[in-house]
């Protein structure tokens, strides 16, 4: 990782620099036609600093003629012309500068301080960090696809911004044995977040931990624990189909598979399902989809379209106690309810007539009623299915009254409600 | 060949030699080559000072271009000499650049280490100079030319430029914007000489 590392020296070569190339090589010296060849030092080179604090920096200029002044040099940082206030000749051939209360760094590689000789020519440069050192890194969440390999996201620290380069090191290890080992693949799942293919072990914890290095220092995360089975997620179920239930206009059946690449192991599954309208962006949600792979929504508008999510959640692999994580919302699926045969406002009406029953409130009811007359009343084939067969029924009659209009009084309405049993 | 040697003994003769075909195929293919990486180089350099921050991309910034040890922009004579004299320069320059690049690249891992498309360009360049360099040559040889000239030292460039940019950040950064630059200027004159090479005389 390249951060953390303290700078230049590190990379030197194994033996001393040649000083010949060096001086070939040193743009801190710029040959001037008839005015012999200056060249400066700044001093500090390259400091790290924290947000706010103070610079004293000297540049010192040498050259042919002997006796180089530093009268007329002036200081840009980032190439902007410092205001001469800030400099004072400390002696006639060192000018010095005093920053106060520094900003973060423009950029990662530093800021440029620069001394220009008069003619605006560059004399020298140094650049400078100043930062923030990292905060501990916090939030770690880890889940593991399908018991293969485990992924790990975090946070790092308060703010984040620490205006220097500032490298995250994921670590794990067993926790009851073990060496620490470090996870290489980073920034699969965002900026702050990395990958560990395999050779992960179940039943049994691993601590995992985030290390933030950066020039001003270092931080380290909270220790999570955690076993790879009570963090498994999988792929989201596929075959996703929704259909239309006979002619009920307000109804969507939802059939999926179970994830294929759990099929070996024992577990639990929840399900979530998720609709919205066509041209909406709120989604409803139909929670505790247990261990089914179908479902019905039931109140929707006729003559829409709709488009349908469902996610798993593989709880309680091998026993695990944990509440597991929902996998990915799989990929939208449409369908439309059929289009309302009642003329109404706007064609293709939503809503019901009076008497008819209507969608998502009287449904609920209906449901409830249904309860308590199984629990109370003799009325054990009772049944929503009994229910939509009737509406379904209704809607038939409906069709056939209309088209054969004036056959049938209105009167006898009431005896057609429903099948006889 | 006597054709080839003739266009090589008379330097005014370059651009009415009629070329064998393989040959003039050869020459327009590594043509059109250097022109792509010229356009490669002068995205290099955009990114590079950009990175480098203020004053490295303001119009004004200028610093002072030393030369890199072993290797040195294209002379002002250089249009003057005869096509395979700057086609061997423009070779052996090729030839130096790709570890000054590296050299290049590994500082900027240390200064932008999130900064991968740099990386990658300056990755990409030195390949590319090797890769450009030897269809130079092998047009070279295919005119018959013996390559005469001095060639620079690649691991003593290295070295050197090795051990400038341990001598301070900033002197760092300008030593890749030199080198950045040379590789843009060496490219568009590699891509004039060949261009004088085709039939029709220069581009």
């Amino acid at each position: 990782m390249p951060a953390g590392r303290r700078g230049p020296a590190a990379q030197s070569a194994r033996r001393p620099p040649p000083l010949l190339p060096l001086l070939l090589l040193c743009v801190l010296g710029a040959p001037r036609a008839g005015s012999g060849a200056h060249t400066a030092v700044i001093s500090p080179q390259d400091p790290t600093l924290l947000i706010g604090s103070s610079l004293q920096a000297t540049c010192s200029v040498h050259g042919d003629p002997p006796g180089a002044t530093a009268e007329g040099l002036y200081w840009t940082l980032n190439g902007r012309r410092l205001p001469p206030e800030l400099s004072r000749v400390l002696n006639t051939s060192t000018l010095a500068l005093a920053l106060a209360n520094l900003n973060g760094s423009r950029q990662q590689s530093g800021d440029n301080l620069v001394c220009h000789a008069r003619d605006g020519s560059i004399l020298a440069g140094s650049c400078l960090y100043v930062g923030l050192p990292p905060e501990k890194p916090f939030n770690i969440s880890c889940w593991s696809k399908n018991m293969k390999d485990l992924t790990c996201r975090w946070t790092p620290g308060a703010h984040g911004e620490t205006f220097l380069h500032t490298n995250y090191s994921l670590k794990y290890k067993l926790r009851w044995y073990g060496q620490d080992n470090t996870c290489e693949e980073y920034h699969t799942v965002g900026p702050h977040s990395c990958h560990i293919p395999k050779d992960l072990a179940l039943f049994t914890p691993y601590e995992i931990w985030v290390e933030a290095t950066n020039r001003l220092g270092s931080a380290r995360s909270d220790v999570l624990t955690l076993d790879i089975l009570d963090v498994v997620t999988t792929d989201p179920p596929p075959d996703v189909h929704v259909s239309r239930v006979g002619g009920l206009e307000d109804q969507l059946s939802v059939r999926w598979v179970s994830p294929p690449a759990l099929k070996d192991f024992l577990f639990q599954a929840k399900y979530q399902i998720r609709y919205r309208v066509e041209d909406s962006v709120d989604w409803k949600v139909v929670d505790d989809v247990s261990n089914q792979t179908s479902c019905r929504l039931a109140g929707l508008k006729p003559g829409t379209v709709y488009f349908v999510q469902v996610r798993c959640n593989p709880f309680g692999i091998y026993g695990s106690k944990k509440a597991g994580i929902w996998s990915e919302w799989s990929h939208p699926t449409a369908a439309s309810t059929p289009r309302s045969e009642r003329p109404g406002p706007g064609g293709g009406a939503c809503e019901p007539r009076g008497g008819e029953p209507s969608s998502g409130p009287v449904r609920r009811e209906l449901k409830q009623f249904l309860g308590w007359l199984k629990k109370h009343a003799y009325c054990s084939n009772l049944s929503f299915r009994l229910y939509d067969q009737w509406r379904a029924w209704m809607q038939k009659s409906h069709k056939t009254r209309n088209q054969d209009e004036g056959i049938l009084p209105s009167g006898r309405r009431g005896t057609a409600r429903g099948p006889a049993r | 060949m006597t054709q080839r040697e003739g266009s090589l003994e008379a330097p005014q003769a370059d651009s009415s030699v009629s070329l064998l075909p393989h040959l003039e195929a050869k020459i327009r293919q590594t043509h059109s080559l250097a022109h792509l990486l010229t356009k490669y180089a002068e995205q290099l350099l955009q990114e590079y000072v950009q990175l480098q921050g203020d004053p490295f991309g303001l119009p004004g910034f200028s610093p002072p271009r030393l030369p890199v040890a072993g290797l040195s922009a294209p002379a002002p004579s250089h249009a003057g000499l005869p096509v395979h004299e700057r086609l061997r320069l423009d070779a052996a320059a090729l030839a130096a650049l790709p570890p000054l690049l590296d050299v290049v690249r590994r500082r900027q891992a240390e200064l932008n280490p999130r900064a991968p498309r740099l990386l990658r360009r300056l990755e990409d360049a030195a390949r590319q100079a090797r890769a450009l360099g030897a269809a130079v040559e092998a047009v070279l040889a295919a005119l018959g030319a013996v390559n005469r000239g001095p060639r620079a030292e690649p691991p003593a460039a290295a070295a050197a430029a090795a051990a400038a940019a341990a001598s301070g950040v900033f002197p760092a950064k300008v030593l890749g914007l030199r080198v950045c630059g040379l590789y843009r200027e060496w490219l568009s004159r590699t891509e004039g000489d060949l261009g004088q090479l085709l039939p029709g005389g220069p581009a």
